[in-house]
């Protein structure tokens, strides 16, 4: 099997486990984003994967290849640390040269693969200089020039974007892209951010407290989302849980009742509903089937091409991304009635995460 | 500038001159008449002569004891200083169990006066035959500067971040190549610290070198002791003379060597850390 493939890999830190019986296949040639909140384990896994950990179960393997028996600095990963970790004493071009001088590459393939990885990066002028008279995104650009020069078939990568301001990281997500094609590798891509996770993956993995809650195709995550946990983590504005119990052949909630396939879950349910799932109906207008209400608009976002609409409902405040002409005249404090389609809702058995019923099949 | 600050400075010059005083008196004597020295009030205006240096310098035992200092102050301190850097990354990155306690152990040596812990290293050379020998008196001083050492270097290795090993591991570099080539660099000023630090510690040292030294190894402090009284009482120009001449290699090393402890150079590298 090529590509990177973790099977049944579990760590503890001190009789704390931090992954548990993790196991997924990063195609190779492909951008695989691992997404999760913070202390999630994505980095302890990335870690892993490039031999600064070691596994307590379970096998890593690099297109067929074991890999826990070889040395972090003989494994063909390259890593771009979340911390940036430029040698200081070094100037830029020498820290980004670093790997290929370890590899004991010629003096010509260094000069010309530096350039190379510089000029993708758009940080030839940086060269000359130290890692201390560089700005924060200039150093995040030559510590992913220097992870990518290492002779390595696969790259993991780090949350390398985090802390970055907005338009750098736009602009950085598109060039890692770009150069993960030029470069034809497989790539590990760990994130916090659900959104630059939903932009870069080929395919999308979420790990929540150390268990891997999804795994597929990016699209299919977030539409058909196979755990409670990767609805909730996978989506922005945040994704709507709204608290149901099963009632014979129904999922009764304060919103409505809908209907429940007989399956072997509980009876507490909870039922995902996206912001965009929710629709503002004229007034006078009640919605007919599915879920639906009168709320209170607690508040409103303007983001532009977007508004961000809170509404409150007894005991719940549920987020909504209306159509813009919906909103038009909309104030703070006002009645609307709103309603939510059923057929595209996801429902998951609360105790265990897993799905009851639902999603669209896309 | 305000008379405020005016006034301050003049009064830092003033301790300043407070503090160089003595020095600038036994520089000024080492050029001086044994008469001029031990006049009331001192003669600050004199024709300054060289006889005393011809004098002393053609003494063969002073001469020695010179290259004895240096020889023993710069071989120890070089032993010390590698030991205890590979000491202090250890404690630093591995951690061996009781780590904490080690580090006391080590130090708790440091904690004794000389005077106390003389005696059993007296006996300890006599029964090894290392007296009066350059490779005991240099493994005494090197021992003796370890403890100090691999604190100061310690607390500079830990200030580097262990991303930068893990940079260096994954990208194929072995322990011995991260400890030289990216963490050594990075703490060159605990290392220079600690080198001018035991330099003046083992140049300055005379008890022990008087007790488990001998006329083979003896170093200018013991040489000036021993050389103090002639005719029947102090011998001010050779004290002079000597001291003079013996301040010169303390001031160059920290004067040659202040360029390189700077500090700051690695600030903002590692993101999160500083």
């Amino acid at each position: 099997m090529s590509g990177i493939v973790v099977r049944g890999v579990s760590k503890s830190f001190k009789g704390r486990r931090v992954l548990d019986d993790i196991s997924f296949i990063v195609p190779p040639d492909s951008l695989c984003v691992l997404c999760g909140p913070p202390h999630a384990g994505k980095s302890v896994l990335l870690r892993l994967l490039v031999g600064l950990e070691t596994p307590d179960a379970g096998a890593l393997l690099l297109d067929g290849l074991p890999l826990e028996r070889i040395e972090p600095g003989d494994r063909p990963i390259g890593y771009v640390p979340q911390s940036f970790a430029l040698f200081p004493h070094l100037s830029v071009f020498d820290n980004i040269a670093y790997p290929l001088r370890m590899q004991r590459a010629a003096p010509g393939e260094i000069t010309r693969r530096v350039d190379e990885a510089a000029t993708l990066l758009r940080i030839t002028r940086l060269l000359a200089k130290l890692p201390s008279q560089l700005s924060g995104g200039e150093k995040q650009r030559v510590a992913i020039a220097r992870g990518m020069l290492k002779r390595a078939r696969a790259f993991v990568l780090d949350d390398p974007l985090v802390g970055l301001d907005f338009k750098l990281r736009e602009a950085l997500m598109d060039e890692l892209k770009d150069l993960r094609a030029v470069l034809g590798a497989t790539f590990l891509y760990a994130t916090s951010d659900s959104l630059e996770a939903l932009a870069m993956a080929d395919r999308l993995l979420v790990l929540d407290a150390g268990r891997l809650v999804a795994d597929g195709d990016a699209d299919a995550v977030y539409h058909a989302p196979p755990h409670l946990r990767a609805a909730e983590l996978i989506g922005f504005p945040r994704c709507n849980v709204l608290p149901g119990r099963r009632e014979g052949g129904a999922c009764v909630t304060s919103l409505g009742t809908l209907p429940v396939p007989e399956s072997g879950a509980g009876d507490a349910l909870s039922v995902a509903v996206r912001p965009e799932q929710i629709m503002l109906l004229p007034p006078g207008m009640q919605p007919v089937r599915g879920l639906g209400g009168v709320a209170r608009v607690g508040l409103i976002e303007n983001l532009g091409a977007e508004s961000v609409v809170y509404l409150d409902v007894p005991g719940l405040r549920l987020v909504a991304v209306p159509a813009n002409d919906a909103i038009a005249g909309l104030e703070v404090g006002q009645e609307v009635s709103f309603a939510i389609p059923s057929a595209e809702l996801a429902m998951f058995d609360t105790a265990t995460g897993r799905p009851a019923a639902g999603g669209a099949s896309r | 500038m305000t008379l405020r600050t005016h006034l301050y400075h003049a009064l830092l010059w003033l301790v300043a001159l407070l503090f160089f005083a003595p020095v600038a008196w036994i520089v000024l004597s080492s050029f001086k008449t044994a008469t001029q020295i031990l006049s009331v009030p001192p003669v600050l205006l004199f024709r300054p002569t060289l006889a005393n240096y011809e004098r002393v310098l053609s003494n063969p035992h002073i001469l020695w004891g010179f290259l004895n200092s240096l020889l023993l102050s710069c071989s120890a301190v070089v032993i010390a200083v590698a030991v205890s850097f590979l000491a202090a990354f250890s404690f630093s990155r591995f951690k061996p169990r009781g780590t904490a306690f080690l580090m006391f152990l080590l130090l708790s040596i440091r904690m004794l006066p000389g005077s106390a812990a003389i005696l059993p290293i007296y006996l300890m050379y006599v029964g090894l035959g290392w007296k009066d020998s350059y490779a005991g008196v240099i493994l005494f001083y090197a021992m003796f500067s370890i403890p100090f050492s691999v604190w100061i270097l310690k607390g500079f290795i830990d200030g580097v971040s262990v991303r930068f090993d893990e940079t260096g591991l994954v990208n194929g570099a072995g322990w011995f190549r991260v400890i030289a080539r990216l963490i050594f660099p990075q703490v060159m000023p605990g290392v220079i610290a600690a080198l001018i630090f035991n330099f003046i510690f083992v140049w300055n040292e005379f008890l022990f070198n008087y007790i488990i030294g001998g006329p083979r190894t003896a170093n200018i402090p013991v040489a000036l002791a021993t050389g103090l009284y002639s005719g029947g009482g102090v011998d001010w120009t050779f004290v002079s003379v000597v001291t003079t001449l013996y301040i010169i290699p303390p001031i160059l090393v920290v004067f040659l060597f202040q360029r390189f402890l700077l500090v700051g150079m690695t600030f903002g590298t590692v993101r999160g850390e500083v």
